[in-house]
């Protein structure tokens, strides 16, 4: 065979598995964009709105929003003020090491400085943390100033969700991305975002 | 190799007095269409490029069909973004009932029991309508409403006699009435036929639609191309990918394609060791 | 590290014979160095089942079996899921195509004579998988659970009750209910994306493995085990790899042309390949106005409406599949190929082609007393087809086949 064949040859191999192999990413598209979240499953888990002026001082309640709980605490004046006393005990006071979205904001970190909203999900495991506003010595922290105690494997985070030194869970409590229309709360959406 | 040739010619030609025998017999056997009473359906050609059109037929769909026809399968937010309307005109104005968000579906504002006791059958769902009637039924349908006054809302349609729905869009069409015109006989060698002085013979033929003057708010053109944009956008509910899959679908059959040519190309270069 | 990674391959390889197996059916698997385009269609149908069985797996996600939302199931897929509606096309363009694929293989087969000795099993099995085909498509066309899925459905279910005795209690078996119900979707569901494939690749395995026992035919009939070269090659084989392999390349490029024409383009096929009523939930109380079978069945359908008594439908329908079965033994003649064969086996050939044809057009459409004459016709001489070919085959004077290719 002469030698111009042969390189016809190789350069028809390499064009034609070229475009064989620059299909392939397009194949696959449908195949792994199917597995995105559909639009109905978009629906289910799209934004949930309820009025939080009704809440007691002090009060925690837990929404769903995609099917994942999330709190809610109406802050006394008190608690707010007890939030510094504790600073040495966190291991991430401001936030630094998660991507916090209204970072420096507010002290209950969300947009409402009487409000704290937040992912009700453990940042070590997944398991739903337990809501301890007393300050009064408790089993797992003889100075507990308040706060959330997580039954699975004891992590233990503040009134507004910041972790404690030394515990397994290793970041702050998530904050959604939510919004404030009066006293209409919205979570799952921000339109400043 | 020539021997097949043959064979697949012989194959071909009965095939062909076949074929023609039996579409000479279909025309015989005139099954009636799917138009019904109104002859050959009107020709629809989509154009789900053409975003105010749709717009146009979403609008007039919900004004005037939404409130008995739902839409179950689709969903507000995909139709705002699909044609191209920004969410919050389009909730201001064409979303009636304000707990609707973007993600619902177009479940209709009507319960199905109370409709059914009004209409006698419940108003189908409309979402796939354009797929199993077709869209040129649909253009065909709703232009062929005519007054008949035996009948429960005094009026009858041409395309599907009986019909249970009320013309809904009379006060833009205006009364359409069915009448009688006298037309030109056609000769046998194709031209008018005329008598012994000259004047052209007719014959009266009847079923022709009509509408009475300055009676609708629309005049025809404005009605047709109303009705036009209504089944565009009753094409693109069908199947609201049908624009991006023709539009996906050139550079597929692009690709394969040049596949064709070069893998064939190398083909012929392997073949060459072979084939001398 | 590539010392490793071949001291891991040999290990491998003294226990499973991976070269051997590839050498002897891959590489250098000899097939004839002269076929035409009749010889690609087995390649096709292999692709299009691979792309079936990969868009079939993507579509069990996202489709719900029960009576409730098997419709709604189809149209969450072809709008809620991201490019859901690319995965469905792919599968219903797909099932045309491969019965499209199929039927040109099969033609090939009577056309060069490739159920002959010694490859009568090689066709057995094609038939098997032909019929594993059937029923898979026709299991797979209930589950959108449309009008055409439900009315078919009924049509076809309704064809046990013409079985003598245990006919209606069959039926009833069957469907699991008084209807065609979620029970009978969600047990023809398991059927089809478990059962009907695990017995098509199985059957698929064993045609190419009795195929490479015996060797691929070519369209002159002649046998290339009689020549071979010093080392037992057959002097007029090429290896499979890469000769036979590029060929397949581009008829696969022109045949994903071809289904993506259709695909992106005409996916209802007109009517044919999705029909226009299945887009409407099936309702047990509306029969739509004009039921036909999707056209691959269409043939069949027609053989069972032209005669007027159910069961008598039943048995001519199923004989005109069963009789693929046995055509290596009908066929008497000294030639496989219809190159050297006759002008009766030419002729007969032709007949039947136009007759399959015309039997599928007058299956998907109404029926006229002319229409029922036809079917009656083209169903006679379909039959003619087999039933003569002892004798044509035997007493027509056949030419000379070459020696080499």
């Amino acid at each position: 065979m002469q030698e111009k064949d042969k390189t016809r040859r190789k350069v028809l191999i390499g064009l034609t598995s070229a475009l064989g192999l620059s299909g392939v990413p397009f194949a696959a598209t449908p195949f792994i964009a199917a597995w995105n979240p559909s639009a109905k499953a978009k629906a289910a888990g799209a934004a949930v709105k309820l009025d939080v002026s009704k809440m007691q001082y002090g009060q925690q309640i837990q929404v769903a929003w995609r099917k994942q709980p999330v709190f809610i605490i109406r802050h006394t004046e008190e608690s707010l003020a007890g939030l510094d006393l504790s600073l040495e005990k966190l291991a991430d006071p401001n936030s630094d090491q998660i991507l916090e979205p209204y970072k420096g904001l507010n002290q209950s970190r969300s947009k409402s400085p009487e409000y704290s909203v937040m992912s009700g999900v453990c940042t070590h495991l997944g398991c739903s943390p337990k809501y301890h506003p007393e300050v009064e010595p408790k089993p797992w922290d003889e100075s507990w100033k308040g706060g959330f105690f997580c039954p699975c494997h004891g992590s233990m985070f503040d009134m507004v969700g910041r972790v404690y030194k030394g515990v397994p869970a290793p970041t702050n409590l998530v904050v959604p991305p939510h919004m404030f229309e009066g006293s209409i709360l919205t979570i799952g959406e921000d339109k400043e975002l | 190799m020539n021997k097949t040739l043959i064979n697949s010619r012989n194959f071909l030609s009965i095939f062909c007095i076949l074929a023609s025998a039996l579409l000479l017999n279909n025309s015989m056997a005139a099954e009636g269409g799917p138009c019904k009473d109104y002859g050959e359906c009107d020709n629809f050609k989509y154009s789900l490029n053409d975003i105010e059109s749709l717009q146009r037929g979403a609008s007039t769909y919900i004004n005037y069909c939404y409130g008995c026809h739902s839409l179950q399968y689709s969903r507000w937010g995909r139709v705002a973004t699909d044609l191209q309307i920004p969410e919050d005109i389009f909730f201001e104005n064409l979303v009636f009932d304000k707990t609707i968000k973007p993600g619902d579906l177009m479940t209709g504002s009507m319960p199905a029991e109370e409709s059914a006791k009004w209409f006698g059958v419940a108003p189908p769902d409309l979402t796939l309508v354009s797929r199993y009637k077709g869209d040129d039924w649909i253009y065909s349908y709703l232009r062929a409403y005519y007054e008949d006054a035996s009948k429960q809302y005094g009026v009858n349609n041409l395309v599907y006699p009986g019909t249970a729905m009320p013309n809904v869009l009379m006060a833009l069409q205006g009364n359409q009435r069915l009448i009688c015109k006298d037309i030109p006989v056609i000769a046998q060698n194709g031209g008018e036929k005329r008598d012994e002085l000259g004047n052209p013979v007719t014959k009266e033929k009847c079923g022709f639609l009509e509408v009475e003057e300055g009676t609708g708010q629309l005049n025809k053109e404005e009605f047709d191309s109303l009705i036009y944009d209504l089944t565009n956008f009753l094409v693109y509910v069908g199947e609201p990918s049908k624009a991006t899959r023709e539009r996906i679908g050139w550079y597929v059959v692009f690709y394969f394609l040049i596949f064709t040519a070069l893998s064939s190309l190398l083909y012929r270069e392997y073949h060459k060791d072979y084939n001398h | 590290m590539s010392e490793m990674a071949g001291k891991l391959f040999s290990w491998v390889n003294s226990r499973l014979p991976i070269v051997n197996t590839f050498e002897r059916h891959l590489s250098k698997h000899p097939v004839p160095s002269k076929v035409n385009f009749w010889y690609l269609f087995g390649a096709l149908a292999a692709v299009t089942l691979i792309i079936q069985i990969v868009s079939g797996i993507w579509l069990i996600m996202p489709y719900s079996n029960t009576e409730e939302q098997a419709f709604s199931s189809i149209e969450y897929i072809m709008r809620d899921v991201d490019y859901g509606w690319v995965i469905r096309y792919i599968h219903t363009t797909g099932a045309s195509l491969f019965f499209a694929v199929v039927y040109l293989h099969m033609f090939r087969g009577l056309l060069y004579g490739s159920y002959q000795k010694p490859k009568e099993l090689v066709w057995i099995f094609g038939c098997t998988i032909y019929l594993a085909m059937m029923a898979e498509g026709f299991l797979g066309y209930v589950l959108p659970y449309g009008q055409m899925s439900y009315w078919g459905a009924q049509v076809i279910i309704s064809l046990f009750g013409a079985i003598p005795y245990i006919g209606e209690s069959l039926e009833l078996w069957v469907r699991g209910d008084y209807y065609i119900s979620g029970i009978t979707v969600s047990r023809f569901f398991a059927l089809h994306v478990v059962a009907l494939p695990l017995v098509l690749i199985a059957l698929v395995f064993l045609h190419l493995v009795a195929l490479h026992e015996v060797g691929a035919g070519n369209p002159e009939g002649v046998d290339i085990e009689e020549y071979l070269d010093d080392d037992g090659v057959p002097l007029d084989s090429v290896p499979f790899f890469p000769y036979k392999v590029l060929n397949a390349l581009v008829a696969i490029g022109v045949f994903m042309t071809v289904f993506s024409i259709i695909m992106f383009f005409f996916p209802e096929g007109g009517g044919y390949f999705i029909e226009m009523a299945n887009f409407q939930e099936a309702n047990p109380l509306v029969t739509p106005e004009h039921i036909a079978p999707v056209w691959y069945y269409a043939p069949f359908y027609t053989m069972l409406r032209a005669i007027p008594d159910p069961l008598g439908g039943l048995i001519v329908m199923a004989a005109a599949v069963a009789i693929f079965f046995v055509v290596p033994w009908l066929d008497r003649s000294k030639v496989a190929s219809i190159r050297y064969k006759g002008i009766f086996s030419k002729i007969a050939l032709t007949m039947f082609g136009v007759s399959f044809l015309t039997l599928g057009y007058l299956g998907t459409v109404g029926v006229t007393e002319i229409r029922k004459t036809m079917s009656v016709i083209c169903t006679i001489i379909y039959f003619a087809y087999f039933l003569l070919m002892p004798i044509y085959t035997k007493y027509e004077s056949t030419k000379e086949v070459p020696k080499r290719l």
